[in-house]
Order: C-alpha cells, then structure tokens, then sequence
C-alpha cells in the first residue's frame, strides 16, 4: 500500500481490522476510510456489511466504550464528536427532557445557573417548542425522541456528529421531521450519515460511501455519481431509494376487489376494547369480509394495537364481536393468528426448527414426528429460513426474525391474520420478501389485517384502510373510492390520503 | 412513586439525610424487646405514614394489604412453633404458647415498622432527587448513580414487554405445566426474553451515555442541587420527638403484658 | 479480565437487578401466603431472593457483579415499596457480600452450577444471621428449627443456584451475553491471520 493514503489531513482510519468476538471472519481486513472537516457524507450498504461498526470506530467508540477486538496502523479521531443511534428508547438515561440535556451539560461541567437557558436553546435549535421542559421523555413520540437526541448532540458541540440509522425505527412524520431538524444546522457541520431510508434525506449529503456485504467498499464519490452508476446494487442492498415503489410494482397486478355482497366474516358493533378499566378504543361498526387485507393507521398510541389485542380477544372487550355471524366463541380464536411487533417477545423454543415445531403440534392432530419434521421443513425453505434451522430464534437477523415470526404463526386453520406492525424497521428487501409472502397467504383466502404506518403499503397492498384516532375507529377507505366518513364524529375537513392510487 | 403522592414536608427532608436517620431508627428497632413499647410505636408509625405521607388513602390501602398479610404471618408462625411454656391450645404439633404468641405479635408489629418506614421513604422520596443527593451529600459515584437513574426508566418499557409476553403466551396456547418443571420453564420463558432485551438495552444505553463524554470519574456539576437545611434539623427534632412520646408513653399505656418478649 | 468495572457492566447489572427487585417484590406476597402452611414450605421460596447475584455474575463475570446486583436488586424492592421495608437493604447487602466471597475464593475462574450454588447457600447463611436478630428465630422449637434451616438451604441451592445456572445458559444461546463478555486476547490475536 502506499504511504500517500495515511491519513495526513483531516480524520479517518488506515488499515483497519476488526472482528467480532467469535465471528469465523473479519468484518474489516485493511479497510480505510478518510474526511475532512465539513463534509458531510452518507454510507450505504446492505444489513450486516458493518457501516454502523465502521462509524463507532471513527467516532472512538470502539474500542473504548465498545469492547470489539481492532486495530489499526492509524486512527485519528476528531476531538468533538457526537452520536446519534438508532433506537430511541435506548439513548436516554434520564426520565425528563430537561434532565437529558442537563447530563451532557453536567458532563461539560457547565455551572448549574446557565443550565436552564442552554436547555432552551438546544431544544429550540431542534424545534422542541415543549410548554414544559420538564415533560416525561416516555411521553414524546418517536420522531420527537429523536429530536431530543440531536439536541443533546449538539449540546456537546461536537466537531463532527455521527447520525447511526436515525429515521429507522420512525413513520414518515417522524422521519421529515427529523431530516427537517439536522436541515437547520449550521451550515459548516460535519456530518456521517448511515441511513437505510434516503427517499427524504439525499439533500442533505453531498458524499456517498457504498459498501460491499463483505465490509469492502464498493464506491465512493459525489451524490450524484454514485446513485447513477450503482442504481442496481441499490436495489439488491435493500436500499429505500427514491422511486422503490415504482420499480417494484411494474409487474403487481391490481388488488382485485373482493366481493362484499357475502356476509362478513368478521363483524364489529360498539365493539369497545378496556384496558385497565378504561375504554381504550371504540368501534361502531366494522365489518370484515373473507380474503380482505386490511390496513390499520393512525399515528401513534391511536389505538392500533390495542383493536387487534382486542379482536384477537387479548385485552377485555364490551360490545358485539361476531366470527361468521355467531358471537365469538374460545374456539373460533384459533383460527385468529397474532404477529407482533417485536418478534423476539413471542418465540417460546430455543431453536428456529423447534419454534416452528411448536406451532405445528398444536395445528395438526396427533401428528406423527416425521409428519412434523416435514411440515416444518416445508415452511422453513418457504420462508428461505431453512438454513438457519439450528440457531437460536434470537442469533438471527431482524428481517430473518420478523419472517421467523410469521412462519411459526401462520397455519392452516387460520382464517383472519392479525400482524402489528410486521414491516417496522425492516430493510426495503426484507419488507418486499414479507409482503410478498403475506400476498400469497392473502391470496389463498386468509383475511389479513395489518397495523402500518407506510403509505404505499396501505395503497398497494390493502383493499381498506381502517382509519384509528385517539381511540375511535374514525373512517374506512376504501382503496380507489374516497373514504367513507363514519357517523360518529369522524373529522369532515380531513383529506383521504389512501385514495389516490399511484 | 411519582405521582402518586402530594408534597408533605417530609419531601423537603434531604434524602440522604432522611435515608440515613431512617437506618438508624431501623437498627435501634432491633433492640426494643417490650411489647407495649412496640405497640406504640406502631401505632404511631401508622398515623406518620397515613398522614405524613400525602398518599391517597386508597393507594395507602392497597400498598398496606401485604403488609397486613405479612403481619399476620409472622405472628402465626411464631405463634404456632415458637418456644414458651404456658400452653393456651395444644393439637398435634402446634402447641401455643403464651410467650410464643405475644413473641408473634411482636414480631408482627416489627415486621410491620420495618416495612411502613422504608414505605414512608419511599413515598416521600423522588427517586432522581435520592440519586442526585447520594452523589452530592454522600459522594456516591456518579457511574452507579446514573445507571440507576437510567435502569428506572427502564422499568415501565419493561413492564410492557412483560404483558406482550404474557399475550403471546396466551395467543400460542403455551403453558408449561405444573410442579418444579412447570415452574422452571414458566419462569424462563418469561425472564429469558425480559433479561435478553434488557441486557441488550442496558448495554446501547451504556455507550450512549459514553458517547455524551459520560467519565465515571470526572468532576461535574449539578442540575439539582441538593443540600442539608431546616427541613432536615426539624426530621431529627420529630424523631426524637417519637422517641420520648413512646419512651414516656408506654409507662402509661399498658395494654398488654409488661414483659420481654425474648426467651429467658 | 481488566481490572473494574466498566460503565456497560454496571449498567446491564443494575437493569438485571431491577427487574429482579420487581419480582422480590411481587414474591413477598406470595411467600407471605404460604408461610403459615408451616412446616416452613415457605423457606423453600425464600431462594428467590438470592437470585440476582449469581445470575448476574453467571452473565457478566466479573469481581463486583454479585454484590452490586444483590444490593441493586434489593434497592428496586424497596423501591417498588417492599413490606420488608428498609430493612431489605441491609439483607441485600450481606446476601450480595457473602456470594460475592464465594465467587472471590475461586478466583472468579469458575462459573459452573456448583460455585453458584456455594454462593446461593453463602447468601442464604447471610440472610439466617440477620434474622437471628430480627426474628428470634432461636425461638422456634427444635424440630421446627430444623426443618426451617433445612427447607431455606434447599430453596436457595435449587433456585439462586440451578435456576440462575439454567437461566444463564439458556441466556448464553440467545447471543446477548456475547454484548458483554468483552473480546479475549485470543480474539485480537485473531486479528492478525
């Protein structure tokens, strides 16, 4: 190598190497990686090629705060720097918004008396406009956390800010929002960028580093080059690039309507959900119709899940809730499944084959174990899971989870299929891959409804949309007719989103 | 126990301080051997925790139930096996005795001061503020102080997870059984998947707060600035206030027998 | 092993630890209800409130752990309002000690299901200290006396000690113990291949 590319102005790393403990391979052999002050630049790459490890590394989190064996001929590190991770519930170590910003400026040794004055400024600076500083940080949105965490960034000052995935676990409110907010800073702020969702986003980068799966890099360059010359590992990376949608759905049939002159197979009448008491959702009326995919919306905390837990019977319910037109029995359940949202919570095996098993013996009668290990094998290279068979349900990726997930719930006798939020936080493979599977499903007459917050997902996949706020079912939408307003106070001034069809 | 709870003068009491004096009272506890002494420090104890606390009385109800159960079993078990020789009731091996009973009562009324003083400090006691008065007051290190502070707002997204478990249970038709085995797998299928998330969460919230230049060891200032007045002074003056009114008080006041509750 | 302990083992440890004073705290009650069945049936549950210690250094392993989870454990009961009150602290202390001495006295070397238990029943002799001077549990008749010794030691070896080994293991597979453990010099010698 030559010497010319050690790093002698601006920061970087030189030869790096790094592994993860008890990884077979390196995830970095020699890599180098350098910037200059003022840059501000973006990595892509496909799940697992290791930009988040690479942007620890040059933030000096590794090795320091992260105990990952690397070395490296060189590392220069800025003096200042900051980060911003991905899951917001997982940055904070205090309970209010105040005391957040209050622990990086403690850790500055700022005097007590200039504190509540530098809070309102940070929190201005992201435009957290809060009556009350000190407001329960559990009590913000998603898109508001995150704002709050760039505000405690800049309230280091830092040199340079590291943003790891900051919009992943958003909707697109909270996305726009938090692209708005990184807008707003200074001009001259050095920034490093790992985003997977770079529809909103591309403005604010000139520089695109892209990475190989293998941790090499593949291209680096300005913007514009390299979303033009490497268009097709975009697609294969499971990059949400700007126009996904429109590649994707070049050769998807239109959703054929299905026929609603049956009667519903599943019918909702002052259907009310409690929670502790409390009524926390409230149906009037709501019908469901076999072979339908429904999708739930609303912002968060309208109630989503709470429908779902309570069709499926999961939380106390007052009202009418008829399955094939008799009042829901214990029985009929079984032919409800339920996906949540965060899949580890709901494996109960200590392997992927076991977790499918487990399913499998309750679904059939008196099965035999060959009988089990076929139909478990069958569903597991149908879910391209089978490979993985052995591992421990946790040991895999998140989009290998979420399929996971479905697989082991899904069976036969399923006639409805509940699933919260099953695309959250997925790469844009990894969500085609599941909703193509839950097509299939949806095709051969298994009724789906689906809590999302993607658009596209509700235009182009679900026949209705179930409008939920603060707690009411408001509106039904059907997909190509305008929505219809539900006689119970439904806002009349509300535009229809999911009516326009792309 | 935010929320909960109006303000009453004893959230005014430093919390180091009030930690502090409140182990002392627990230790000297340990030496009362006279049962109407016991009584009446009960007694008193209850009032303080009714009426000192701001709790609503039926959130006090509800957290004084197991305490309640708690008495009642302490009193029975020693009633029932303790030692003593003037037997009320005799039926197979339960043999109780008058010693052994008033022991029970005792031990019931200690177990219920043990519990109602650290109740009081609890209620009485924000969390942030202790944990911000142990680093200032008590020169507790900032790196335990913090993680406790970020552990407790852990808690309620824990508790969350925990009823999706117990829905997903429900929804997969798991139940593990009954017995030893039962009782084995019930307890890891629950506390497998709460450990693994918590570890994971702990451990990003760890290198967050690292990368905010949170040093273990560095000198820092303080957003809450805690320190020892008044209120404090006027905590000592109403325990040694107690002190005297139960001291003096139980010459007086003899409800039940007069006597040391220890074997002789 | 470097020395101390870093910010992320603290940190995880003491999350363990509150969780596990939720359930001391939710296993009051139910101790409570069980205890006058006699023939202390209770003292087989009274394990439960070792566990922390043990599981956590079974997790982490490193000098500290025992005793900070086992105080932590016990500051999360008292927080979540515990009937045993302030007292709870102090049991948590000399609970989390003792264990701690056991996992010193074999060099922090040995994790298996033997130590941890030598541990559960160093904790639980702790714990029987402090009720001799709060209960006067030298009261009891003899053969109650027994009986009572014998159920604690059994419930602290089955539970602080089986269980917390079980529960590690099944923990282990899951991946996120790895988060932790840090890198050995075996892995930065790996680097170089």
């Amino acid at each position: 190598m030559c010497d010319h590319l050690t790093i002698n102005k601006g920061y970087g790393v030189h030869k790096l190497r790094l592994k993860f403990p008890g990884d077979e391979s390196l995830l970095f052999r020699d890599c180098h990686f350098q910037y200059e002050k003022g840059e501000k630049i973006l990595f892509l790459g496909p799940s697992g090629c290791g930009k988040s490890t690479l942007l620890q590394v040059l933030a000096g989190l590794i090795p320091h705060a992260v105990d990952v064996p690397m070395k490296a001929e060189q590392v220069v590190v800025p003096e200042s720097t900051a980060m911003v991770f991905q899951d917001p519930d997982s940055q904070f170590c205090m309970t209010h918004v105040d005391e957040e910003i209050a622990f990086v400026l403690e850790n500055l040794q700022i005097p007590r008396e200039e504190m509540p004055a530098q809070i309102k400024k940070f929190l201005s600076a992201v435009g957290l406009h809060l009556e009350d500083v000190q407001t329960s940080i559990h009590k913000l949105s998603g898109g508001m956390k995150q704002r709050l965490a760039i505000a405690s960034a800049m309230a280091l000052q830092p040199e340079v800010l590291f943003l790891d995935e900051p919009t992943a676990l958003l909707d697109s409110e909270g996305t726009n929002q938090v692209w708005e907010t990184i807008r707003q800073l200074p001009e001259d702020q050095t920034l490093l960028i790992v985003e997977h969702k770079i529809e909103q986003m591309l403005d604010v980068v000139d520089r695109i580093v892209l990475f190989r799966p293998d941790g090499t890099i593949l291209a680096d360059g300005k913007k514009e080059e390299v979303l033009a010359n490497y268009q097709e590992q975009l697609r294969e990376y499971g990059i949400w690039y700007p126009g996904i949608w429109e590649d994707r759905l070049i050769d998807c049939s239109e959703v054929p309507i299905t026929n609603q002159a049956d009667s519903p197979l599943l019918a909702l009448r002052d259907f009310q959900v409690l929670h502790s008491g409390n009524v926390k959702l409230h149906v009037s009326h709501a019908d469901l119709y076999k072979g339908e995919w429904i999708a739930v919306m609303g912002k968060n905390g309208a109630g989503k899940s709470t429908m779902l837990q309570g069709i499926r019977q999961l939380l106390k319910t007052k009202g009418t809730l008829l399955y094939q037109g008799s009042p829901i029995k214990r029985g009929d359940l079984q032919e409800i499944g339920f996906v949540f949202q965060n899949p580890e919570l709901q494996f109960v095996a200590s392997t992927v084959k076991d977790e499918v098993a487990y399913s499998v013996r309750q679904a059939l009668k008196n099965p035999s174990e060959e009988e089990i290990d076929q139909v478990v094998r069958e569903r597991l290279e149908r879910f391209a899971l089978w490979e993985h068979h052995h591992k421990h349900p946790y040991q895999l990726s998140v989009g290998q989870k979420r399929r996971l997930s479905v697989c082991a719930t899904i069976h036969e006798r399923h006639q409805i299929l509940l699933l919260d939020e099953p695309t959250f936080g997925l790469d844009a493979q990894n969500t085609f891959s599941l909703l193509d599977w839950l097509e299939q499903f949806s095709q051969s007459g298994t009724t789906i409804v689906m809590v999302t917050h993607s658009e596209e997902i509700a235009d182009h996949y679900a026949d209705r949309v179930w409008w939920i706020e603060e707690g009411r079912l408001q509106k039904v939408s059907s997909n190509g007719v305008d929505g219809k307003e539900l006689a119970d106070g439904g806002n009349r001034e509300r535009d229809v989103a999911s009516s326009s069809k792309s | 126990m935010e929320g909960i709870a109006k303000e009453t003068w004893l959230h005014r009491v430093n919390p180091s301080i009030k930690l502090l004096l409140s182990l002392g009272v627990l230790i000297s506890l340990l030496f009362i051997h006279n049962l109407n002494v016991m009584l009446l420090l009960t007694i008193v104890i209850i009032i303080c925790f009714a009426f000192g606390t701001g709790v609503s009385r039926k959130i006090a109800l509800l957290f004084f139930l197991p305490f309640f159960l708690l008495f009642c079993s302490s009193v029975l078990t020693m009633a029932l096996y303790g030692k003593g020789s003037t037997f009320w009731w005799e039926w197979g091996i339960f043999r109780v005795s008058e010693e052994s009973f008033y022991r029970g009562v005792h031990l019931g009324f200690r177990a219920l001061t043990f519990g109602l003083i650290g109740l009081i400090f609890v209620c009485t006691t924000h969390p942030v503020r202790l944990f911000y008065s142990l680093m200032q007051q008590l020169r507790f290190p900032p790196k335990f102080a913090y993680s406790f502070m970020a552990s407790i707002r852990l808690l309620p997204i824990i508790w969350d997870e925990f009823q999706t478990i117990r829905m997903a249970h429900q929804v997969r038709g798991f139940s593990p059984g009954k017995g030893w085995k039962g009782f084995k797998s019930k307890l890891s299928a629950y506390a497998v998947p709460l450990l693994a998330q918590s570890i994971r969460r702990a451990y990003r919230i760890a290198v967050a707060m690292e990368a905010k230049r949170f040093k273990g060891n560095q000198k820092r200032t303080y957003y809450y600035q805690l320190s020892i007045g008044k209120w404090d002074f006027l905590f000592l003056l109403f325990l040694l206030g107690i002190t005297g009114i139960v001291w003096i008080g139980s010459e007086w006041i003899q409800l039940l027998p007069n006597q040391d509750v220890r074997l002789v | 092993m470097k020395k101390g302990l870093k910010l992320t083992d603290i940190l995880v440890t003491i999350v363990i630890s509150l969780v596990f004073g939720v359930i001391y705290k939710l296993w009051s009650p139910v101790y409570s209800a069980v205890k006058p069945i006699g023939l202390h049936v209770d003292q087989l549950l009274y394990g439960m409130w070792f566990l922390a210690g043990p599981l956590a250094f079974l997790i982490i392993r490193k000098p500290g752990v025992a005793l900070l989870a086992e105080t932590a454990a016990s500051s999360g009961e008292l927080l979540m309002g515990s009937e045993w009150g302030l007292s709870t602290l102090i049991y948590g202390l000399i609970q989390g000690l003792l264990a701690e001495l056991i996992l010193a006295l074999f060099r922090y070397k040995k994790a298996n299901v033997l130590v941890v238990s030598l541990a559960a029943i160093a904790s639980c002799a702790g714990s029987i200290v402090f009720d001799y001077f709060q209960g006067y549990i030298d009261a009891l008749v003899w053969w109650n006396l027994g009986l009572f010794f014998i159920a604690r030691f059994v419930g602290s070896v089955l539970i602080a000690g089986v269980i917390a080994y079980g529960l590690a293991k099944a923990l282990e597979k899951t991946g996120v113990t790895g988060l932790v453990r840090g890198s050995t010099e075996e892995d930065v010698r790996s680097l170089d291949d």
